[in-house]
């Protein structure tokens, strides 16, 4: 897709994986530490690990623009990381402490926002984020600020009501929508093709008349490249949709032992680590190992400390209940 | 300024008018509110003078309606969203019970969603069990939505230009049976009516009656009636549910001691429960007779226009009740 002279061609796309990687491997060690906490029960609720779909996330967020917006997923956490969030206020809402973005609201499967950064936040309803984009982009449009907005979701929540309402209005008006699917081929327990009688979401956004794109997801510059496609469409009116093959590594949650799942397809699932997959590229494209440890330790590094910080602001207490319900 | 009688669907229209010409963010959403001017009217003209820009035509749509409308809103705009009927807020149910009232305070309180849905509720014309209803008591029991029940053309104007101003979700129930009547309304563009100040439509000694939207109308009538037989009543109008003037209810209870609570919804888990649970908490005191409640029939609605009367109190009841009210 990259038209260049082959050697520059090549200098980009190393330095563009190398970016990409290290926003890969920042969003896996805050999950990591994420995680632990859920194991630990630090927190009270539910994680959702986003283990093997990481890189499409940092590939996809890392090609908006700081003020476009982001209609995050629940599952993992590196579309925050990668669009610009400070990870003190991502695992402060985690630890439901002050210094959360939601003020101490949090724990569990958060409700990060960060409008500052675009981040408008994630609904608790799967399958929301489409009405909420279109509107979103609808402001963009109308007030001619050329802004995206981008909705993360999977192929669970591609069969709501929602998706066809707001694709529809999206293709009437024009609107600059990007829709991402992270089709991981489960929607908790069931298999995608069981309940929808089908594996590919795509053709229903190719029916509705967005521009698509079907892509590895495990291919971080494969997404990125397919993402800059699609925020380009999306900036000239055109909804686009991206539907990314990725894999769930983990549960539906930390704990979810996943029974009803094959080992043998888990197996396969770990052998398409997104993070193993981009190392295996840089280090045929010559990048040293050496720096592949170093962008691995610091962001380990980056979260702990993160995590440090976080730890150190205070709980609210009870009036907290009572306050930001009206503007 | 000059106030000149004009309709209740006229204030509306012209309050539309009035803010999407002092703020360009105001915009328009719904079903056949363009080219057609809305199905009951009330949007006339406001496409060919606003363009179709601000001025959508939707299809049916409601989840993208309510929900477009929080987004638009969460993204600078001021949208105003338009069900065709009141009852069709429950299609987006999500979009109206979850992602309207709550977006801003699961996110921490620091996004705003300055928005209004508009939603004909109320019983007339014979269209049935899924297009008459009144469900302002389903979102009084949501925290994070406002709600505006004008009585009136003169408040349906000030209220619905409250509410496009307002920075919080606002939900404005408009009465269709009020939609032709008549009332003085100012052409003043700055006028509007404040939130949570209800207002006494008549003044009285004897009974209080709180009411809004289309059962104001029913309670004037039958205090003029009581009038007559030398009872004296009070009309309490709150003009929005949310926030609730209970000061002003309290103020007229104080006086009256009797109380009677008005509504079109049906009855059980109504509106009514609320305010008449509130007053036995807060008023017990000075009230000197039980607080009788007179709501809509606990049935869905027919379709039969001639059973639509047995559905909602109706004047003679209103009056019944009061004098049974006012022999304690």
């Amino acid at each position: 897709m990259t038209t260049s002279s082959p050697e520059t061609g090549e200098t980009n796309q190393r330095e563009t994986l190398l970016r990409l990687y290290r926003e890969t491997a920042r969003g896996r060690a805050l999950e990591d530490v994420v995680n632990r906490l859920a194991q630990e029960r630090s927190f009270r609720g539910f994680f959702h690990p986003g283990r093997g779909q990481e890189g499409l996330q940092a590939a996809v967020c890392t090609a908006l623009n700081t003020d476009d917006y982001l209609l995050y997923a629940h599952r993992g956490l590196t579309y925050l990381t990668a669009k610009g969030m400070d990870p003190v206020s991502i695992l402060g809402d985690f630890h439901g402490r002050l210094v959360g973005s939601t003020r101490g609201l949090g724990a569990g499967t958060v409700h990060c926002v960060d409008p500052a950064h675009g981040i408008m936040g994630q609904g608790g309803t799967l399958g929301s984020c489409f009405p909420l984009s279109a509107g979103l982009a609808l402001a963009s449009k109308t007030r001619k600020d050329g802004k995206v907005a981008a909705a993360f979701f999977g192929d669970g929540a591609s069969a709501r009501g929602t998706f066809l309402e707001s694709g529809v209005t999206a293709k009437a008006w024009g609107l600059p929508v990007v829709w991402i699917c992270e089709n991981n081929g489960w929607a908790v327990s069931a298999r995608v093709q069981d309940v929808q009688g089908t594996s590919d979401i795509a053709p229903r956004a190719a029916a509705m008349g967005f521009h698509i794109q079907v892509v590895d997801g495990q291919d971080i510059l494969a997404v990125h490249e397919a993402a800059i496609e699609a925020i380009a469409q999306a900036r000239n009116g055109v909804p686009a949709f991206i539907e990314a093959k990725t894999e769930r590594i983990e549960g539906h949650y930390t704990g979810d032992m996943q029974p009803y799942r094959d080992r043998d397809e888990v197996a396969a699932a770990k052998t398409r680590d997104p993070l193993v997959l981009a190392a295996r590229r840089l280090l045929e494209m010559g990048v040293d190992d050496g720096v592949l440890d170093t962008i691995q330790e610091e962001a380990r590094a980056e979260m702990a400390a993160a995590d440090d910080e976080a730890r150190q602001s205070p709980f609210p207490d009870g009036r907290r209940i009572h306050e930001g319900i009206w503007a | 300024m000059n106030e000149k009688p004009i309709t209740y669907a006229w204030a509306i229209n012209h309050a539309l008018d009035e803010e999407m010409q002092r703020d360009p963010d105001v915009m328009l959403m719904g079903q056949d509110v363009g080219r057609m001017g809305g199905v009951f009217g009330l949007t006339r003209g406001l496409h060919e003078k606003f363009g179709e820009e601000r001025v959508r035509d939707v299809s049916i749509v409601e989840h993208l309606v309510v929900g477009g409308a929080v987004g638009a809103a969460l993204g600078g705009l001021r949208p105003v969203a338009e069900v065709q009927f009141a009852d069709f807020l429950l299609l987006a149910g999500d979009e109206s019970f979850h992602k309207m009232a709550k977006w801003r305070y699961m996110h921490g309180g620091i996004l705003s969603l300055p928005m209004v849905v508009r939603a004909p509720c109320g019983i007339q014309g014979g269209v049935g069990a899924e297009h008459s209803q009144s469900p302002e008591g389903h979102y009084w029991h949501t925290p994070g939505v406002k709600i505006a029940v004008p009585s009136n053309p003169a408040d349906a104007k000030g209220l619905l230009k409250a509410a496009i101003r307002d920075d919080n979700p606002v939900i404005y129930f408009e009465n269709r049976r009020l939609y032709r009547v008549k009332g003085p309304v100012s052409s003043d563009p700055e006028l509007l009516v404040p939130f949570g100040q209800g207002t006494v439509r008549r003044e009285g000694a004897d009974v209080t009656i709180v009411a809004w939207s289309a059962m104001v109308d029913a309670a004037l009538e039958a205090a003029e009636i009581l009038d007559r037989e030398e009872i004296s009543v009070e009309v309490v109008d709150p003009r929005t549910l949310v926030p609730f003037d209970m000061e002003t209810v309290a103020a007229s209870v104080r006086k009256t001691s009797r109380l009677l609570v008005l509504h079109e919804a049906s009855l059980t888990m109504g509106p009514g429960a609320e305010i008449a649970a509130r007053a036995a908490d807060e008023l017990f005191e000075f009230l000197d007779a039980p607080v009788k409640r007179l709501a809509g029939t606990d049935n869905p609605i027919p379709q039969n226009m001639a059973l639509e009367p047995f559905c909602y109190p109706q004047t003679d009841q209103i009056v019944s009740t009061v004098r049974d009210l006012a022999k304690w």
